[in-house]
């Protein structure tokens, strides 16, 4: 296990290292403090202590495969101890030996051979000396768990017994013998893996669980020039950074900027994610070189060195001579590693030298750069590696290491950075795009003519990123010679080429699980079935003729016998069912590791069963038999899940996945733009295991990914009889190829026509308005009556009211919502200040707390009840109807009274919001004189005896303080409600659609009085959905009414209604169940977001979650006219909901861009409301709705110089 | 936004977390997850995604899988919160946590916080689920390692372990 060792030194220990010892290679010291145990320059690889104890060190880091356990099995079984003696050190600078980054899962295979040998040679050196202290010849002694004795003898002695007193090192011995796999007992048996119980428990300490005394949270603001690792632009575009932005941040220790690296750092970890929100920074603008989205062009374009690996025969004349000749290409795009976890890292940089705590690939390289990035030595710095989510190749971990140290240094405590999911997408360096070309064919008796084989792969190492942001390292393109591996194809092609085009990075990349082998794999597997369809074979046949590899052959045969393959020449034998056609795919490979001609891991086979539908495109992967030989098998069990490992996120990235790029740059910042295969889609998984235990044991961790794209493809070719050579093979594109259908735009249902945007617009020109303006105001100041102040009082003695009526007055607060726009900047309180957005401009709230000087405390009775009814301010000064007085007028005195009482036994605030300035002619307050004078229309309404008292308390409510025609009606070009007709026929407020309440309301389904009710009480009622932005607030307030008021409400809203023409439930049935089924054609890039971030909050059948699950078929604004309401809710979530029951949904702002916010939209109206027009002009809405929120989604301003 | 709130900026907020009351002076817009991982040093829920798409930071809130990434504190509040680190009764594992040690269903095991934590959900409400509705129950838990084929192998030997036992749990979240 990687945790750290006792550091006491034990009382007597033998250690086995490599390199110089000063005292020799074998010799013995007294006993004597010497705690560090690579301080002679040597590597240690073993240590065993007095009590039996054995340590192992690795080099290498787990990384998520339980590699620990294999090791733990390998030592126990050299030395005959139990395995709960070992424990395994693994990757810690300073402890154990440098054996390189942990790639290409060499850890068994490579890097575990000297630690076998070492534990072997302390076996024989321990047994020796318990043949010296029993006097018995070393021949016959035997060892079991760590004892070693004379079969059938009393006499024993203990490993640690024989240590006492001593300190043994011992010169690891390269070439020792090891024992002979028929003597094994441990290695070879499926043992449980050791960290599981902590992990499933909560006790394991990933590094993103590490704590330090005194340590602050970090964040980082990347740069805009989002995965891009290279150009003249890195490391040297900031241009400011607004420290002001944050300043309202609580908690905020330091913003720090080194060039272009960006951090904050706070006392807790959401004061820093806040602050890096909020923080505003400016950027020069940037031109990215290639287009990584341009896929193989990019590629192509792209300045090359060819290296040829391999020239064999006469490629020339083959190719030349064929009779059938063949030239394919193979395309592979640039995809995630999509570890679970973002990075995240712990530094404390301190005087005396650096720790960090790490869940880095490779600690001694990472150690490098944060010596070259601090210019502290080396031997001062120390990372200390604790498991991370698994990372298949490199991610961020590094980049988040370096981004914590320098945060660290500059605040002098410990700090932990832990990157968003969004940075880990874009930041992380991808696996990348590869373009592989054959050339060759079949000569006329079908054999294969000649094998020119071509690949492109543009990586590097992908540099850390601090050392490029902080300019440090030149941000000039390197080029890694990674394209090679498993290049050269198995097959014996007797005329032979494979050449590699090295190349630099285009987006930031670097290895990933499968490196290279998977795409080149893709390309030889995929053209050897295209040769043996070509020449009428059985492809497993046709691969068999040309394999000589005897294990390969063997491999071969096992898993197509396995799968109960049935030799067949032609594609399509396989009978359909309904659209879904099956077919059947084979692919073989050999994993070839490290630098050409590399090492060999595990062969692997794989027979892919896939159902592809004729009509949607959707291919769904059915079942996987998978073969492979890893020689000898240290933990059977591991091995397997490897392998099950290896099939399920291989076939994710073959059928689902590919970053999309917008602009040059990465677009994925989350699972609905990347998704991964879940368990919906999981394939049926039937392993194969080869039995070679006297052979050598392979690398397992990659291998099994290798065959996936080609045993797919091969699949889908046998299903439809059509070749795809890029992945992934997603619905869309398998669509496309099979079954054309016109654009998504062109096959939605026929575009609508604008909807005239009437509300709150004015009907009359704004310059024809402002031109009237001074008329009407002369003519207002001269026509109407001025309004006097009326003098100011004394704050009356909240005592001289009732209990009973200031508790009354609150229940009219409630409903008349007043501290929905009156509270204090906090939420809380009435000291208003809010902003309100009206065409005519902003009105600020004004402060209605018992203030004398802020508020309405020396307001008497009758400057209140004028304010209320006439809205005449105290001094006499008109106020604007954002202040609903129209509807209060209509509310019965009696409730004015008590909200007088109540207001003024609230306690005091002395804050004085903003001053509001409105656009001419409103801009003059006397303008409201005339504006009252046309519009108000006073006095409660005499009760309706023809209706019942829950109907006419109901409108007293409604139309009253409820005052929900203030936002439900449209209001004229002078701001005022529509009456008549159109009175609550729908209106907007601060940018949201408030629908209709009367007539053919906008509801997909129609409101009933229950609906009504249960949606006031609660914010949500099921056939329509859940209330979002000012409503939410307004639900909130009214939760303080008695329920028989909202009741009441409901009675009267839902007698508002036009009488249903079909029955509510029967028409919320129909809208469900036709939302169902996926519509053919849906826009693919709107349904893979849907699947990926809404479907399982929203979906009927999804899984079982805190919150309710609006169903989107019923969502009045998924029916709306304008889809603003919708784009809102997706931009800035529902965190705050009408009901804490109603859970919330996280905002998407900063996670989309308006392209696909607006694929989103097209899908969700195609999909959940096929009868509603399609939404026109979706990009420029989305922008629209986002300009007009406060936090835009990317708080970067980019500028682009004018020369 | 409007300015009233469930999700006011001060005051003293109180829930229940594994049995105990706690009471945290924070603000009502704090994530339920950074309280537990940072305050109370509850590190089984994870940070996976923030947008409540990979299950990783999965507590019960009531018995039912919640995100903790998207739960303000102002919606946890009054409600009765189980972790990982809840579900057994120390020491040992809690059936469900059994089960996933049987089956080794872990490669990194940072998806087994919200894995396990749906099981133990979904195994209150139907104690012996099919097929299909245990991948429906687990659709929203995301695995990037492959460990899939393990996981649902642990769910299956844990309605066996619960069934025999007869600790069905019928209250999810409630320590046995
Ligand atoms: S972290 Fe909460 S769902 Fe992903
Ligand atoms: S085991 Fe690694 S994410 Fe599931």
């Amino acid at each position: 296990m990687s945790g750290p060792a006792d550091p006491r030194p034990p009382a007597g220990v033998l250690r086995v290292f490599r390199g110089d010892h000063p005292a020799g290679p074998l010799h013995e010291e007294p006993e004597a403090a010497s705690p560090d145990p690579a301080g002679h320059g040597a590597e240690l690889f073993l240590s065993v202590d007095a009590e039996g104890r054995v340590t192992a060190y690795n080099g290498h880091v787990d990384l998520g495969t339980g590699i620990g356990t294999a090791l733990a099995q390998i030592v126990a079984e050299e030395l005959d101890v139990a395995l709960d003696a070992v424990t395994v050190v693994l990757g810690h600078t300073g402890r154990t030996p440098n054996q390189g980054a942990t790639i290409a899962s060499e850890t068994v295979q490579v890097t575990a051979v000297p630690l076998r040998r070492a534990a072997a040679q302390a076996r024989r050196h321990l047994v020796a000396l318990a043949a010296a202290a029993l006097d018995v010849p070393v021949a016959d002694l035997a060892v079991e768990d760590g004892i070693v004795r004379r079969p059938g003898a009393n006499a024993a002695v203990g490993y640690g017994e024989l240590l006492r007193g001593r300190r043994i090192h011992l010169r690891l011995d390269e070439a020792g013998a090891v024992k002979p796999a028929a003597e094994h007992r441990l290695v070879g048996r499926s043992v449980p893996r050791r960290d599981i119980p902590a992990k499933a428990t909560g006790a394991f300490t990933y590094v993103h669980d590490v704590r330090v005394e005194g340590m602050l949270h970090g964040r980082v603001v990347r740069p805009p020039y989002a995965g891009l690792d290279h150009g003249p632009f890195v490391g040297r575009s900031l241009v400011a950074v607004d420290e002001s932005s944050v300043a309202d941040v609580p908690g905020v220790v330091a913003v720090v900027v080194l060039g272009d690296f960006v951090g904050v750092v706070a006392e807790r970890e959401e004061q820093a994610g806040r602050a890096a929100e909020a923080l505003v920074t400016r950027w020069r603008g940037f031109a990215p070189g290639r287009d990584p989205g341009a896929g193989e062009a990019a590629l192509r374009d792209n300045p090359s060195t060819p290296r040829v690996l391999l020239d064999r025969g006469d490629v020339a004349g083959g190719l030349a001579g064929a009779a059938t000749p063949m030239r394919r290409t193979y395309t592979w795009p640039y995809q995630l590693h999509g570890s679970i976890g973002p990075s995240c890292s712990v530094a404390d940089v301190r005087p005396d030298g650096i720790t960090l705590w790490s869940g880095t690939q490779n600690p001694l390289m990472l150690r490098a750069d944060i010596a070259r990035l601090t210019g502290v030595a080396e031997d001062r710095i120390a990372i200390v590696r604790h498991e991370a989510a698994g990372c298949y190749g490199r991610n961020c971990a590094d980049d988040v290491g370096a981004d914590a140290v320098l945060l660290s240094r500059a605040v002098g405590r410990p700090v932990r950075v832990q990157l968003t999911r969004e940075q880990e997408h874009l930041w992380e360096p991808k696996g990348t795009a590869q373009v592989m070309d054959v050339a060759g064919g079949l000569t006329a008796e079908g054999a294969p003519a000649a094998y020119d084989f071509e690949t492109r792969y543009p990586s590097n190492g992908a540099p850390t990123l601090a050392l490029l942001l902080t300019g440090i390292a030149e941000p000039v393109p390197q080029v890694f010679e990674m394209g090679d591996r498993t290049a050269v194809p198995p097959y014996d092609y007797a005329d032979a080429r494979v050449t590699v085009h090295d190349m630099p990075p285009i987006a930031r990349a670097s290895w990933i699980r499968g490196v290279s082998a998977l795409p080149n794999s893709f390309a030889h597997e995929s053209f050897i079935d295209e040769l043996a369809t070509a020449a009428g074979v059985d492809p497993v046949e046709y691969r068999l003729r040309h394999l000589s590899d005897a294990r390969a052959v063997d491999l071969v045969r096992a898993v197509a016998d396995r799968a109960g393959w049935q030799p067949h020449a032609v594609p399509q034998t396989l009978p359909a069912d309904g659209d879904w056609l099956r077919g059947r795919g084979f692919a073989y490979a050999v994993y070839v590791h490290g630098k050409f001609p590399g090492t060999a891991a595990a062969w692997s086979a794989w027979v892919a069963d896939v159902a592809v539908n004729r009509a949607s495109g959707e291919v769904a992967v059915e079942r996987i038999v998978v073969g492979q030989d890893s020689g000898l098998m240290i933990n059977p069990a591991g091995v397997e899940h490897q392998i099950h490992g290896n099939v399920v996120q291989s076939t994710s990235r073959v059928l689902h996945e590919a970053v999309p790029f917008e602009g040059g740059l990465p677009a994925a910042r989350d699972w609905g733009a990347y998704p991964i295969l879940t368990f919906a889609q999981l394939p049926a998984i039937d392993v194969v295991t080869m039995d070679r235990p006297e052979e050598p044991p392979l690398g397992v961790g990659e291998s099994a990914s290798v065959p996936s794209a080609a045993a797919i493809a091969n699949a889908i070719f046998d299903a439809t009889g059509v070749r795809f050579r890029e992945p992934p093979f997603t619905a869309e594109r398998v669509r496309a190829a099979l079954n054309p259908l016109p654009g998504p735009e062109a096959a939605g249902p026929a575009a609508a026509k604008p909807t005239a945007r009437r509300r709150w617009r004015p009907r009359l020109a704004p310059a024809l308005l402002a031109a009237g303006a001074a008329t009407l105001g002369a003519l207002a100041a001269a026509c109407l009556p001025l309004r006097s102040a009326i003098p100011a009082v004394p704050r009356p003695d909240p005592a001289a009211f009732s209990a009973a009526t200031i508790a009354r007055g609150r229940l009219a607060a409630a409903l008349g919502g007043c501290a929905v726009c009156h509270a204090g900047p906090s939420g809380t309180g009435l000291a208003g200040g809010r902003a309100i957005h009206t065409p005519f401009g902003t009105v600020f709230a004004s402060n209605i707390s018992p203030d004398a000087e802020a508020g309405i405390g020396a307001w008497s009775y009758p400057a209140f009840a004028r304010a209320m009814q006439e809205g005449v301010s105290r001094d006499g000064r008109n106020l604007y109807p954002a202040h609903p007085y129209t509807s209060f007028a209509r509310a019965p005195e009696a409730e004015i009274q008590a909200l007088y009482a109540f207001l003024m036994a609230e306690p005091a605030e002395a804050q004085v919001p903003p001053p509001t300035r409105l656009a001419a002619p409103f801009g003059e307050r006397r303008m409201m004189r005339l504006w009252n004078w046309l519009f108000l229309r006073g006095g409660p309404p005499a009760p309706d005896p023809a209706r019942s008292a829950a109907w006419n308390r109901g409108r007293d409510l409604v139309e009253g303080l409820g005052h929900c025609s203030a936002c439900h009606s449209p209001r004229n070009a002078l701001g005022a409600e529509r009456g008549g007709a159109l009175h609550l026929a729908g209106g907007t407020v601060d940018g949201w659609d408030a629908p209709a309440l009367a007539g053919l309301a906008a509801a997909p389904v129609p409101w009933t009085a229950d609906a009504l009710h249960a949606y006031l009480s609660t914010g949500h009622d099921p056939a329509h959905g859940v209330a979002a932005g000012p409503m939410a607030a307004v639900v909130r307030s009214l939760a303080a009414l008695p329920d028989a008021d909202r009741r009441a409400m409901a009675e009267y809203l839902a007698a508002l209604q036009a009488p249903a023409a079909v029955a509510p439930e029967s028409r919320a049935a129909a809208l469900l169940a036709a939302a169902a089924a996926e519509p053919q054609g849906a826009p693919a890039l709107g349904r893979q977001i849907y699947r990926g971030a809404c479907a399982a909050c929203h979906e009927a059948d999804g899984p079982t979650l805190f919150g309710v699950r609006p169903a989107l078929a019923l969502n009045t604004s998924l029916h709306a006219a304008r889809p603003d309401n919708l784009v809102r809710v997706v931009l800035e979530g529902l965190m705050d909901p009408a009901h804490p029951d109603l859970g919330t949904m996280p905002a998407f702002g900063r996670v989309y861009s308006d392209g696909q916010v607006a694929a989103l939209l097209r899908y969700l109206r195609t999909r959940f409301a096929p009868d509603a027009p399609a939404w026109t002009d979706l990009d420029a809405a989305v922008a629209r709705v986002r300009a007009a929120l406060d936090a835009p989604r990317d708080p970067a301003i980019v500028e682009f110089p004018s020369d | 936004m409007a300015p009233t709130s469930t999700a006011p900026e001060s005051g003293t907020i109180t829930l229940e977390v594994n049995g105990t009351a706690v009471a945290f002076a924070r603000p009502g817009t704090v994530a339920l997850l950074d309280l537990l991982r940072n305050d109370l040093g509850l590190n089984g829920a994870k940070y996976g995604c923030g947008l409540g798409q990979c299950g990783a930071c999965t507590v019960l809130v009531d018995g039912v899988p919640a995100r903790a990434c998207i739960l303000p504190l102002a919606v946890a509040r009054g409600r009765r919160v189980t972790t990982l680190e809840g579900l057994a009764s120390a020491p040992g594992l809690h059936p469900v946590q059994q089960a996933f040690v049987d089956a080794q269903a872990a490669q990194c095991g940072y998806c087994l916080n919200g894995m396990i934590l749906t099981t133990v959900a979904l195994l209150a409400r139907n104690p012996s689920p099919g097929e299909a509705e245990i991948r429906r129950e687990l659709s929203g838990n995301l695995c990037r390692c492959g460990t899939h084929v393990e996981i649902l192998k642990a769910v299956r030997r844990a309605a066996e372990l619960m069934g025999s036992s007869g600790d069905a749990g019928a209250d999810a979240g409630r320590r046995p």
